[in-house]
């Protein structure tokens, strides 16, 4: 199947999301809330100092425009892919994956930007909007540091697919992904820097999250916005990132290529 | 009654033996919920005891919200999340007509034939570090607090079961409704935290109509003797309250939803 025509499946899943439009002001509801938490509690920290307080080199604007790109702009919903490959395999649907003439991690990612696509202009961006007019959000920090940010952020996206569809995969041995969502779940958690950049870890815990995939997910995109990393340490992280992203991807074609020998097909 | 009693156990049981069938799969869903929640705890863990306090809580002081929080969810979920979450399936597919002219009330057959022991893992984490948080905050414990204590997690756990219900019973007249999760789920975060530290609307709304400030802030800060922002004195009273007061509304709902209800599958 040619490369171009997995767009298809893009389209076709903005299609679908657009078929139930009812569920947006729901999602941009519940995210909106979400990333009020999040800032309130940077608010709450930095609200007892004064206005131009910093901690670890950061003020308060900062975590507020860090908050909402490290969370609901880097931080898709990669839940509904590991549920639709976890589906697709218990059902026995993924049999029909295979009998088409298609490459069924390339129709993962093909159809899961289509999902990215519709969030990100049906939910994020407005409720980055809102939260600029009420918060206030920051620009980029220099206008390297913003075209810095547009190349990290698909290589975010990228990471983000890559480990979620290793993930998902295990379904093939496991026959079931929802441990395995709420087990990246801790990981992410803890090690993506979404909730809690890297900067404010002990010395130790950051060195180690520092340096594994996660934290090119939401940490790095996010300080590159913020110029937390100079030039150097920008382009230096990109290349790291790059070849997370590389031994990701080979693992992924290893996987399915063992995947696919291991089918077991429960559904009828 | 008596009727009803063994039906419920019989439900109970049965759905018990379809889950323990693989018994690895739900042992792991449990480790698997235990580290998410470790793991979230840990992040605020490691935001509280970098900056000493969030809103003028202490991390042990935390601890105690976050086990209350965790336990009342848990409580009230495992017998309304999964159940209802599935209901706008039920409805599309028309197995909810099915369900209707079963000789036992729609609502128990329901929450008893998927009662979820899934939440263990939550259970276990609630209590541990609950039984931690206790040691190491400042409460003085009399009869009164200790009866406030368990009635209050009573009342939290049926706010979560009641505002379940609802959404869930929405699906009969909305056809879908799983969407109304996303905003549960965004007001269950922010119950996560002191309520004195979002702005008054957010605080207004937390105790009104998405009141899932009384599963875990609210009587939290009663018991340790923290202010709790619009409700002053009441908020103790409030808490007991909660519970009670939202069964009332859910019956409501549900039966309006019931009387309502026309069908979408075939």
């Amino acid at each position: 199947m040619r490369a171009a025509a997995y767009s298809a499946f893009t389209v076709n899943a903005l299609q679908a999301r657009l078929a139930y439009r009812h569920t947006i002001w729901a999602g941009a509801f519940g995210d909106l809330v979400f990333i009020f938490a999040r800032i309130a509690i940077w608010v709450s920290i930095y609200g007892a100092a004064t206005s131009t307080a910093m901690f670890a080199g950061v003020t308060l604007p900062e975590m507020i425009t860090y908050s909402l790109l490290a969370g609901p702009l880097l931080y898709w919903d990669y839940s509904r892919l590991l549920g639709e490959v976890d589906t697709a395999v218990r059902s026995g649907d993924v049999a029909v994956y295979l009998l088409k003439p298609l490459h069924y991690p390339a129709y993962l990612l093909a159809s899961h930007l289509g999902h990215f696509l519709f969030e990100l202009v049906a939910i994020t961006l407005p409720v980055a909007l809102i939260i600029g007019l009420v918060f206030g959000l920051l620009p980029p920090a220099s206008l390297f540091h913003g075209l810095a940010f547009l190349a990290y952020w698909p290589l975010s996206f990228m990471l983000l697919f890559a480990l979620a569809t290793l993930l998902g995969l295990a379904a093939f041995w496991l026959m079931t992904a929802q441990s395995i969502d709420w087990f990246f779940n801790a990981i992410m958690t803890l090690l993506s820097g979404g909730l809690v950049p890297l900067w404010f870890f002990p010395g130790w815990l950051a060195a180690f999250a520092g340096h594994l995939p996660f934290a090119w997910i939401s940490y790095y995109p996010a300080a590159v916005y913020l110029g937390k990393l100079d030039p150097a340490q920008t382009l230096l992280y990109f290349a790291l990132g790059l070849g997370w992203l590389a031994a990701l991807l080979l693992s992924l074609a290893w996987l399915w290529s063992r995947a696919r020998h291991r089918l077991i097909l429960q559904g009828g | 009654m008596a009727r009803t009693l063994t039906l419920m156990r019989e439900l109970v049981a049965m759905f018990i033996r379809t889950k323990a069938e693989y018994p690895g799969a739900m042992v792991l869903g449990w480790v698997s919920q235990f580290a998410s929640y470790g793991a979230m705890y840990t992040a605020i863990a490691l935001i509280v005891t970098r900056f000493g306090m969030l809103g003028g809580w202490t991390w042990s002081d935390m601890a105690l919200l976050l086990s209350v929080h965790l336990l009342t969810y848990s409580l009230g979920a495992s017998f309304s999340f999964t159940q209802f979450r599935e209901m706008e399936d039920l409805v599309r597919q028309g197995t909810m007509d099915a369900i209707l002219v079963k000789p036992v009330s729609t609502w128990v057959y329901m929450v008893f034939s998927g009662l979820n022991i899934g939440y263990a893992g939550h259970i276990v984490l609630a209590l541990g570090l609950m039984a931690w948080a206790l040691t190491a905050v400042d409460i003085v414990w009399s009869l009164p607090a200790m009866l406030f204590f368990m009635a209050a997690l009573l009342s939290g756990a049926t706010v979560v079961c009641c505002l379940m219900t609802m959404i869930g019973a929405t699906a009969l007249v909305w056809v879908r409704s799983r969407h109304l999760y996303s905003i549960f789920f965004g007001f269950w975060e922010l119950a996560r935290y002191p309520v004195t530290i979002f702005p008054v609307p957010i605080q207004f709304l937390l105790i009104t109509l998405a009141p899932l400030g009384f599963i875990s802030s609210v009587p939290v800060a009663v018991l340790l003797g923290k202010p709790v922002p619009l409700l002053g004195d009441w908020a103790g009273p409030a808490c007991l309250l909660a519970g009670p007061v939202m069964v009332l509304i859910a019956m409501a709902h549900w039966r309006w939803c019931l009387r309502n209800y026309q069908g979408a599958g075939g």
